[in-house]
């Protein structure tokens, strides 16, 4: 396995930016202009707005966390459901048990989540890799096991409900219609806001730390800082997909935040394409299709969504978004060993010699 | 005082089985440095073909016997299948592990059900041993005790007293010049997979003597015995040893003293130890 081709090394596309950089955003337009379409060309909106496409854009958000700090800060981390999670039990919590309208609720439900996903940051920034893969899995469940138990904040496993969709009068938020499209703009600032934050110096400097936190340490960055403050920017990202998730499902309870959740994210991302932003909307329309459609014909959902996990992490690493750079990487390859046999550095760098990627993405202890 | 004993004994014995169940991934770890997300799989696989083999022939031995190895081979498989090719790249093999579980999960769900079955033990063992200060105590719990340690001992002298353990600790630090001079280190990678998933499967079989066994423990087995290595230390047989029983001991004290924190002071155990000793108590600092 080359270097390039692990999950953590987004700069697999690097070939083909300058095409792709140049005409992405028709792509863009077009994507953007079917998902406004989408409610008038679906023969049951009642069935496809909320089952695939409410779904799709929370999950997706909640997944495009997870993308951004694996991608810009090279971490993976499984805590951002139960940053979503605390979110929407933060949202639950005014408005069900204190009984106060929803603009407080939002804002105090971003808090809460941005808040968790600082603390987090706290503990395990100063782990890397596998560790931190292992401990925020940990601390989700640590929330987990909390919010079933404590009756008196989450009212324990019946959760909090029911949580009303906001009516402005001119736009009422129950109609589904119009609750996709909140849903839907929350979506794009966020990827906008991902977008903006990765391009700007401070994203740069992530991508430095990435890359090499010692030179980064040495040219006087302080890198857990940097890592602290990407961790709590991808915890508001995933806060805010939260209050989508809350208002979406009209209760919060410990399912939310459960072990299944966070694989459900999981699986989003890296089908969707753990190296892209955009990505995380194809894998989530993947699994909410498979969760919709596959009881049809198997009972065992489960096991056909882990296939296809397994599928797309052994054939397409870089995840659907990623199968375009990946063939032609694959033609250049080709290309490359038939003019010049033998001089391929990608070639080189294998199992029993793991240098570079391997050893600094893969093998921090 | 009695009841402080009893916590803490019991406290012990569930120390046991978070042992046999983490020393297999420590195991794993300490060797191949990946992580196996499916470890929890391993487990409640190991209990439910225990549960069947011992059910069938009435004998415990041989159900434990069974599942160890049929564990063991189908983790062997998963290695060689799945993980060989990038073993390298830690990050994949937890997810490729993780989807694993995922399948391994539903598969479980569908045979053998939601309800909880328990491995059947002799009738001579359903007998409590009189202990000073205690009253009686079921004397299954204490040779399960036993059986912990056993193992632990012998995986200690196993790794640092064999030639075959000192094959897998140059493994570990070198695992380049280990095959340079002339072990096929990926044998050696391959028994040890088969080594930590069969005793994986084995703590199932001995879990699943102690409590019952239910689908979705094998996602909280998984986190335990995560916590119990990530406190104990990577790669450390010992570390496992004393993760398991602090993990172990709090979680009981927790549940007679603050049950429903329980689960959040174990899991806050792992935090402080993070915080004062990110490598674990008995984790070697990493060399990069």
């Amino acid at each position: 396995m080359t270097a390039p081709e692990t999950l953590v090394t987004p700069t697999a596309t690097g070939r083909s930016r300058s095409l792709w950089a140049r005409y992405s955003w028709i792509g863009w337009v077009v994507v953007l202009g079917l998902a406004l379409l989408f409610p008038y060309v679906v023969d049951r909106p009642r069935f496809w707005l909320p089952n695939i496409g409410v779904r799709s854009l929370w999950l997706g958000i909640i997944a495009m966390s997870l993308v951004f700090l694996n991608r810009y800060v090279g971490l993976l981390s499984l805590a951002q459901v139960t940053i979503a999670g605390i979110s929407a039990y933060g949202v639950g919590y005014v408005m069900v048990t204190l009984d106060q309208p929803f603009f407080i609720a939002i804002p105090v439900g971003i808090t809460a989540g941005t808040v968790a996903g600082f603390l987090v940051a706290l503990i395990a920034a100063r782990t890397k890799a596998i560790y931190f893969l292992m401990i925020t899995l940990a601390l989700g469940q640590v929330f987990y096991s909390y919010a079933s138990q404590a009756i008196e904040v989450t009212n324990a496993r019946r959760g909090l409900a029911p949580i009303k969709k906001p009516d402005l009068e001119i736009i009422n938020l129950n109609d589904i219609t119009t609750f996709y499209f909140a849903a839907l703009l929350a979506a794009v600032i966020c990827f906008l806001l991902c977008r903006y934050v990765a391009a700007s110096t401070f994203g740069m400097a992530l991508q430095g730390i990435r890359d090499s936190p010692e030179r980064m340490a040495a040219l006087g960055y302080k890198v857990n800082r940097y890592r602290i403050a990407a961790i709590t920017f991808s915890a508001f990202i995933a806060s805010i997909g939260g209050v989508v998730l809350v208002f979406d499902r009209a209760q919060i309870d410990p399912d939310v935040v459960s072990l299944g959740s966070t694989l459900d994210v999981l699986v989003v991302a890296v089908i969707g394409g753990i190296g892209s932003l955009g990505g995380v909307f194809i894998g989530a329309i993947i699994l909410t299709l498979l969760d919709n459609f596959a009881q049809d014909f198997t009972d065992r959902y489960m096991t056909l969504t882990g296939i296809v996990f397994i599928l797309v992490l052994l054939f397409a690493p870089a995840g659907i978004a990623g199968i375009g750079a990946q063939v032609k990487r694959a033609f250049d390859r080709r290309r490359k060993n038939a003019s010049d046999p033998g001089d391929d550095p990608q070639q080189e760098p294998t199992a029993t010699q793991p240098t570079g990627e391997a050893i600094t993405k893969g093998k921090q202890q | 005082m009695d009841q402080f004993l009893l916590i803490a004994l019991n406290g012990l014995t569930l120390a046991a089985v978070y042992f046999l169940v983490a020393s297999g991934l420590t195991l794993i770890f300490g060797l191949m440095r990946v992580i196996t997300m499916a470890h929890g799989t391993s487990y409640l696989l190991g209990g439910y073909i225990g549960y069947v083999i011992a059910r069938e022939t009435g004998n415990w031995l041989l159900g434990a016997l069974g599942a160890a190895i049929a564990v063991g081979v189908l983790g062997l498989i998963i290695h060689q299948v799945l993980i060989r090719r990038f073993q390298d790249d830690d990050m994949r093999v937890a997810l490729v592990t993780l989807g694993v579980s995922l399948i391994g999960t539903d598969l479980m769900l569908a045979v053998f059900g939601g309800t909880a079955t328990q491995v059947a033990i002799p009738a001579a063992f359903q007998v409590g041993l009189p202990l000073p200060g205690l009253g009686s105590y079921p004397l299954i719990r204490l040779l399960i005790l036993l059986v912990a340690v056993l193992v632990g001992v012998g995986l200690t002298l196993f790794i640092n007293k064999t030639r075959y353990g000192s094959i897998v600790r140059a493994g570990v630090d070198d695992s380049q010049m280990t095959s340079a001079t002339g072990v096929n280190v990926r044998v050696v990678f391959a028994s040890i997979f088969f080594l930590g998933s069969a005793l994986a499967g084995f703590a199932g079989v001995v879990g699943g003597t102690l409590f019952p066994l239910l689908p979705g423990q094998d996602g909280s087995y998984l986190l335990f015995s995560l916590v119990v290595v990530i406190v104990g230390g990577m790669g450390s047989v010992p570390g496992a040893a004393i993760g398991a029983a602090l993990v172990g001991i709090v979680s009981q004290f927790a549940l007679v003293y603050a049950p429903t924190y329980s689960l959040v002071l174990t899991f806050a155990l792992m935090v402080v130890v993070l915080a004062i000793r990110p490598q674990g108590i008995l984790g070697r600092r990493s060399a990069t």
